[in-house]
């Protein structure tokens, strides 16, 4: 059973002296990524199962979910940059983190107890969703503030790797556990809700609050200065880069989109494209953040940048080879493992400390809304003018949000204290 | 921090991996609940010369839907075997059943000869939606939805695949994403293409019917699988439906912006359109049970309604849905 070896490996103290020590990661980064692996397990069981649950014992139909599903992303923008500030503000980063992890596994019970109507599903969904609009910007200022300023790129790669972990899990199990009892998802949502508990428990109990960067005197930042951040003279150009970098990458679910029309491949090799993806982010997000430690987190956020032009590249190809494919995915992998992680450990080396989750929230956000402009261009150019020429107008657009990212970047770290 | 601490967490571990255990254990042993059979309720009195496979559904229990019946002078007669489906569609000694795989947790497809023994297997990518089968047995076309994949992330974004398959081989003829669209003479593509609900054109199994999905317009599209091409005819017709002459087609016919629909039927010549006497909003791929009468799944009973939007619907079938109409038996 997957439950027993992730739970016993992850809790095992030894082990972790031992990870720790080896990489020198913190250890309350590592707390964090378990944290985050149990929430993700839990999460991706409910994720992987809830389109089956709801057509098979609700009788919905497929649509619904689609609804469901879509509805309440565009929430989570906002409450990412207040809960960020609020525990800025409040010097609560775990706590804030905790109503964002505790709201999730909250969630969870709701489903066991009354998730058997469309609408309450639906608000359980919403639930989850505001849950990690909480939680995200507090937690990653924890890794940032419990990291010497030079490891920070090694603590977010060893996060993520952990996180994308418990992504990877979280299916498996709920596929083993309605393989032994078929069409039993309160069985599922039961384990998923003990997965949700361990990761808050990993937090309150083994997850230290006020961490060796964290401030501990002078007075709470004030919501004016958490806005200057927006004109400060090093965070500025950083948020400016990302915005333009995050407008030229186009989303990976359009790459496989983009793919699946080049390729005729099995339909049965599709969801080997996300595990794929998965297993190259995985593998890379630790020595790519390594790297960025050693030789400088702008050059590898950069280079990873440019590996989406293998990606374009592919996508240009007009046949495309299982070989090629293999290259366009583990491509995919190494840029998300040197852009997000590498990204915000830049954005942690930048913040003053008392205003990190605040930062790292206007951050979060400031990409993600990158990311829905692009992928409103994108598709609005693929009917325009098609496939391939819009795949071309993203190589030019990259090209040029690189050239002014580069000096950004540059400048934003050479202006920031310790960069 | 401290060792107590570790304590409490490593007795949480402990109970939650003995509650955790202990629940999907007694899940697994628990009550087999297929035991008994869901049965279609036949309205005899209505239409006693239809003949018909329809997918059993047992309002009680849905683990127990997808058996396959046949519909015969007013009686319902179990046919399946092992196939429990979905969605069921037969025509020229071949048909197709999708339904959940043995795993439980994906879905496949299953080729069936007329004694309903699946001769080919093929995995689906998602929820079974709409089969069907040209005339003469030849091809097959299997739609699924598939979730994850709402990349624009707007509300009520949902993704399609539809597949054309070769009923002797089993074979994958092609995707319909894949295929070349034109609209007004000029190529037409877009990142948001779905398509859904192919019907064939009877008596020449290489064109079809299909609805092309697109920045929330809903085409008609005319295709050619050996060209692999298909062209745009007109908008607002959601899983087109053949009649057997190959005159008619009747639709789904969205209410504007809504997840509701009404059914009408367009001339294939002339692409008008005329309501018929359904006012319930019915989501299925209809089917004809001859030139003039069509069948239609609402709420998991079968009803029918002259096509030329006369009288009323009658109720036909109870506790049954994909309706297939049976030429020349099976």
């Amino acid at each position: 059973m997957y439950q027993v070896e992730a739970s016993k490996a992850l809790l095992k103290p030894r082990l972790w002296a031992r990870q720790s020590s080896r990489l020198r990661v913190p250890r309350n980064v590592i707390m964090l990524g378990a944290v985050s692996l149990l929430t993700d397990i839990s999460s991706e069981m409910v994720a992987t199962v809830l389109p089956m649950y709801l057509v098979f014992s609700l009788g919905a139909s497929p649509l619904a979910f689609g609804a469901i599903d879509g509805t309440y992303r565009g929430a989570a923008a906002l409450v990412q940059v207040l809960s960020g500030f609020t525990s800025d503000r409040w010097r609560r980063h775990k706590e804030v983190a905790g109503l964002g992890y505790g709201l999730s596994a909250l969630g969870k019970v709701a489903l066991v107890a009354a998730g058997n109507t469309i609408g309450g599903v639906g608000a359980i969904v919403a639930v989850d969703r505001v849950g990690k609009g909480i939680r995200t910007a507090p937690r990653d200022a924890l890794i940032s503030l419990s990291s010497a300023k030079d490891r920070l790129a090694t603590s977010f790669g060893v996060h993520r790797a952990m996180d994308s972990v418990g992504a990877m899990l979280g299916p498996l199990i709920a596929f083993g556990i309605l393989l032994l009892a078929p069409a039993r998802f309160d069985a599922v949502f039961v384990v998923s809700t003990l997965f949700a508990v361990l990761g808050l428990a990993v937090l309150f109990l083994n997850v230290e609050g006020k961490p060796r960067r964290a401030p501990r005197e002078g007075a709470p930042p004030r919501f004016s200065a958490a806005l200057a951040l927006l004109k400060d003279r090093s965070f500025a150009p950083l948020l400016l880069a990302a915005a333009g970098l995050s407008i030229a990458s186009v989303s990976d679910a359009l790459i496989y989109v983009g793919l699946q029309r080049t390729i005729d491949f099995e339909p049965a090799v599709f969801p080997l494209l996300y595990v794929m993806t998965a297993v190259s982010f995985m593998a890379l997000a630790i020595p790519v953040g390594q790297l960025a430690d050693r030789v400088g987190k702008v050059p590898v956020l950069l280079a990873g940048h440019a590996l989406l032009f293998v990606v374009y590249g592919v996508l240009l190809m007009t046949s495309v080879g299982y070989l090629a494919l293999a290259v366009c995915l583990v491509a995919l992998g190494g840029y998300f493992a040197s852009t997000e992680g590498v990204l915000t450990a830049l954005a942690g080396a930048l913040l003053p400390e008392k205003l990190q989750a605040s930062g790292i929230g206007i951050l979060i956000t400031v990409v993600s809304l990158g990311r829905l402009v692009s992928s409103l261009a994108f598709g609005a150019l693929w009917f325009a003018i098609g496939l391939q020429s819009a795949v071309l107008v993203f190589v030019a657009a990259l090209g040029l949000a690189m050239a002014v990212a580069a000096p950004l970047l540059f400048r934003a770290q050479r202006i920031a204290p310790n960069g | 921090m401290g060792s107590r601490n570790g304590k409490i967490l490593f007795a949480l571990v402990g109970v939650c991996l003995l509650v955790g255990a202990g629940y999907v254990v007694a899940a697994a042993l628990g009550p087999d609940e297929t035991t008994t059979e869901a049965r279609p309720q036949v309205d005899g009195a209505v239409l006693a010369h239809a003949h018909l496979m329809v997918r059993a559904v047992d309002p009680a229990n849905p683990r127990l839907n997808g058996r396959v019946y046949e519909i015969d002078g007013g009686k319902a007669r179990r046919r399946s075997g092992d196939l429990a489906c979905e969605r069921v569609y037969f025509a020229g000694g071949r048909g197709i059943c999708m339904g959940v795989a043995p795993s439980g947790v994906d879905y496949r497809a299953q080729i069936f000869d007329s004694q309903l023994r699946p001769v080919h297997e093929f995995a689906l990518t998602g929820f079974p939606s709409r089969a069907r089968v040209s005339s003469d047995g030849r091809y097959g076309a299997t739609t699924v939805f598939v979730s994850g994949d709402s990349y624009l992330q707007a509300p009520s974004a949902f993704s399609t695949r539809t597949v054309i398959v070769d009923l002797r081989s089993g074979e994958r003829v092609g995707q319909l994403e894949q295929f070349d669209v034109t609209k007004d003479g000029k190529p037409f593509d877009a990142v948001d293409f779905n398509f859904w609900g192919v019907t064939f054109v009877p008596g020449d199994s290489s064109r079809y019917y299909a609805t092309l999905g697109t920045g929330g317009s809903h085409y008609l599209v005319e295709g050619d699988i050996a060209a692999r091409s298909m062209r745009v005819l007109r908008d607002g017709v959601e899983c087109p439906s053949l009649s057997p002459d190959g005159e008619q087609i009747v639709f789904k016919s969205r209410v504007a912006g809504s997840e509701r629909w009404r059914l009408r039927v367009l001339d294939v010549e002339t692409l008008a359109d005329h309501a018929v006497a359904e006012t319930r909003s019915v989501d299925d791929q209809v089917e004809w049970l001859d030139n003039e009468t069509l069948v239609y799944s609402y709420e998991d009973d079968l009803y029918t309604v002259p096509a030329d939007g006369s009288g009323e619907p009658q109720l036909l079938v109870r506790d049954a849905s994909s309706p297939v109409r049976l030429d020349r038996g099976i």
